[in-house]
């Protein structure tokens, strides 16, 4: 029970009232996020990491994470009072949602996204309290090959499990790693790929890529379509959360599946909340006594979404803690800070940085309280944002994310490269391509080629050191079957199609 | 669609290309301490080209236009918000983050919102200072002042 030990301390660390404070606003400040369309997670958290550099780093880490719980509670907010999804993972909650509000149960279909959301925040924590501590403890004793064949996982995951073309998911992954290997030679620390230039020495850095693909490009996107907030009013009445609570006993197996899957999506890399929300309303629907319900406004499809998504959030950071690998692009964001911050992400974290981890731990926890709390009775105030009209929120997203852009090494060129990534954001996103690999790259460029430099270096130059470690070459066979999944099963079909054929 | 894929995909080769001969000067051998500087970033290239050659082959091979990559209509509010974007960025490196977010605000809100004067030099003018006190005052993020660095008070 050395966890419970270790988690006890974590909260005298988060019940600070620094820490509380801290929590609370990057709460708030997550929400507002979440509920802006224009402003995602990703890009709402690397807005906001120049704010983290004074702090100390166990602050740091409850203000990122606490954003990422808030702008999980808040996406709901937009998607069912006004039908436009504030957030990526909350496009599932609309289908039902929406329809719900717009019958006059805006409460109940706002207490069922908020309700089951933190419930199953909550048993993710707790997964995420006893798994952490042995995860970290196999992944001490990797080494370069182990870690090369986990990112080349956490790639493979992106091409395998991702929706769209492949080729657009391996080129976007392969500019994030060439944009990361701009500057300094990481191993004989000589510059490459600057063209001479000395402003590119620094390199590019992966803030401002994140908030121009995802804030400025968001922007551009959504400029085509005159966005016109036309919403319902909601309040959460008592009444609500007690036809919530009741429709959560009858409908358990939804709740706990989309719990269980999303956390487990969450926790492989780089896929993240959104897919885990679309994967979950689809088993609950499948699996439904009435499907054809579903996306008229049924509370279990809210209850499915959301409790997806929310474990997925939490899933995301155990191998971004325990292994240095994010399981979202927002995961990413918060372990490029972790790299500023100076600290080495990865295993050995908990035994060096015992404060830092179960700090964080214990955050979540209290994150998530705060989280519920204030969207169950402040909603009115948040749905109030949408209020504001387009042309006073468009500067204003604007010019935060100048700060952020500039704040990384105090020069305009950032800006300016803010203007760029956000262009090929919006190029990007109209082609349909994955902009999460190119980010997730970025962050995790150097440690992978380090990795596998380091490895080649081990076995003199031959690849196979990969295939004779045992657990190098377990993640390496599952690396490559998801990475040709796409072109597998297609095959398997034809096959199994032939074969009942002969059948016939 | 069609075109602007077939351009995006030739944009991405093009560069690959440029990644593959910087590559290649750096080698992608074998040097005293393991693979050199270029071996990285050889191996990422040739993967870049291959899937843009790839996208690109298929847009070509693809007989339908598709619908436009952007809409006749929707040229003007992509523009009205890109352009002053621009403008801002542009300000804020010659006058300073405080001056260029008040023009940036002022122009946007009046010219594109048609929001009322008294609205629009309330918020251009409130915004800026609270941005003063969040980011300088309270998390000690610096901006560039500009203009305004000689009557800077603290």
């Amino acid at each position: 029970m050395e966890a419970l030990a270790n988690l006890l301390h974590g909260f005298s660390l988060a019940i600070s009232p620094f820490n509380l404070g801290i929590a609370l606003l990057g709460v708030v400040l997550g929400v507002i996020i979440g509920v802006l369309p224009g402003l995602g997670g990703t890009s709402g958290v690397a807005i906001l990491l120049p704010l983290t550099f004074v702090m100390p780093p166990a602050s740091a880490i409850v203000f990122l994470s606490c954003i990422y719980w808030g702008a999980l509670f808040g996406g709901a907010i937009t998607s069912i009072l006004f039908s436009i999804p504030g957030e990526p993972w909350s496009v599932a909650t609309m289908f039902d949602g929406h329809p719900l509000a717009k019958q006059g149960r805006a409460g109940t279909a706002l207490a069922a996204a908020f309700i089951p959301g933190f419930f199953a925040a909550m048993i993710s924590v707790l997964l995420f309290t006893f798994f952490a501590p042995p995860l970290a403890e196999i992944a001490l004793r990797f080494g370069p090959p182990e870690n090369f064949a986990v990112l080349l996982l956490a790639f493979s995951t992106f091409a395998g499990l991702g929706r769209g073309s492949p080729a657009k998911t391996l080129a976007s992954a392969a500019i994030g790693f060439l944009l990361a290997s701009v500057g300094l030679d990481i191993v004989t620390g000589r510059p490459r790929m600057t063209f001479g230039s000395i402003t590119m020495l620094s390199g590019f850095s992966f803030i401002t890529a994140s908030i121009g693909l995802f804030g400025i490009g968001e922007i551009l996107v959504s400029s085509e379509e005159a966005l016109e907030f036309k919403g319902v009013q909601g309040t959460v009445r008592l009444r609500d959360i007690w036809e919530v609570l009741k429709t959560l006993v009858r409908n358990a197996a939804t709740f706990v599946t989309g719990t269980l899957l999303g956390f487990w999506i969450g926790v492989m890399p780089g896929t993240g909340a959104t897919p885990a929300s679309f994967m979950s309303y689809g088993i609950a629907k499948q699996y439904s006594k009435h499907p054809e319900k579903f996306g008229t406004g049924v509370v279990e499809g809210v209850i499915a979404t959301e409790s997806a998504a929310h474990a997925a959030g939490i899933g995301a950071l155990l191998p971004m803690i325990t292994l240095g690998i994010p399981g979202s692009p927002t995961a990413a964001v918060i372990l490029g800070g972790l790299y500023i911050w100076g600290l080495q992400p990865g295993p050995a974290l908990f035994l060096e940085q015992k404060d830092f981890v179960w700090g964080l731990i214990a955050s979540m926890y209290v994150g998530n309280v705060f989280g519920v709390l204030l969207c169950l009775f402040l909603v009115p105030l948040f749905a109030l944002i949408l209020r504001v009209p387009a042309p006073i929120l468009t500067p204003m997203i604007v010019l935060f994310s100048a700060i952020g852009a500039y704040a990384v090494n105090n020069t305009t060129l950032d800006v300016w490269l803010l203007l760029i990534f956000g262009v090929i954001g919006y190029v990007f996103k109209k082609l349909d391509y994955p902009l999460a690999p190119l980010v997730v790259a970025m962050v995790l460029g150097d440690i992978t080629e380090e990795a596998l430099r380091q490895s080649l270096i081990l076995s003199d130059g031959s690849l196979l050191i990969f295939f004779t470690r045992p657990i190098a070459a377990g993640f390496m066979v599952t690396a490559l079957v998801l990475f040709f999944l796409p072109a597998l099963l297609p095959l398997v079909t034809r096959i199994r199609g032939r074969m009942a054929a002969q059948k016939a | 669609m069609r075109r602007a894929e077939i351009l995006c995909a030739a944009a991405l080769l093009l560069l690959a290309a440029v990644a593959l001969r910087e590559a290649l000067r750096l080698s992608i051998g074998w040097g005293d301490i393991g693979p050199r500087g270029g071996f990285f970033p050889f191996w990422l290239a040739v993967i870049l080209a291959g899937s843009s050659l790839y996208t690109l082959v298929q847009g070509v091979r693809r007989r339908d236009a598709g619908e436009a990559f952007l809409r006749r209509e929707a040229v003007r509010p992509v523009l009205t918000v890109l352009v002053p974007i621009a403008g801002a960025i542009l300000l804020i490196e010659g006058v300073g983050f405080y001056l260029a977010s008040f023009v940036y605000l002022l122009g946007y809100m009046r010219g594109t919102g048609r929001h009322a004067w008294a609205t629009t030099l309330l918020i251009s003018l409130l915004f800026p200072a609270a941005i003063f006190f969040i980011f300088e005052r309270w998390f000690l993020v610096p901006l560039p002042k500009g203009l305004l660095e000689a009557y800077h008070p603290f």
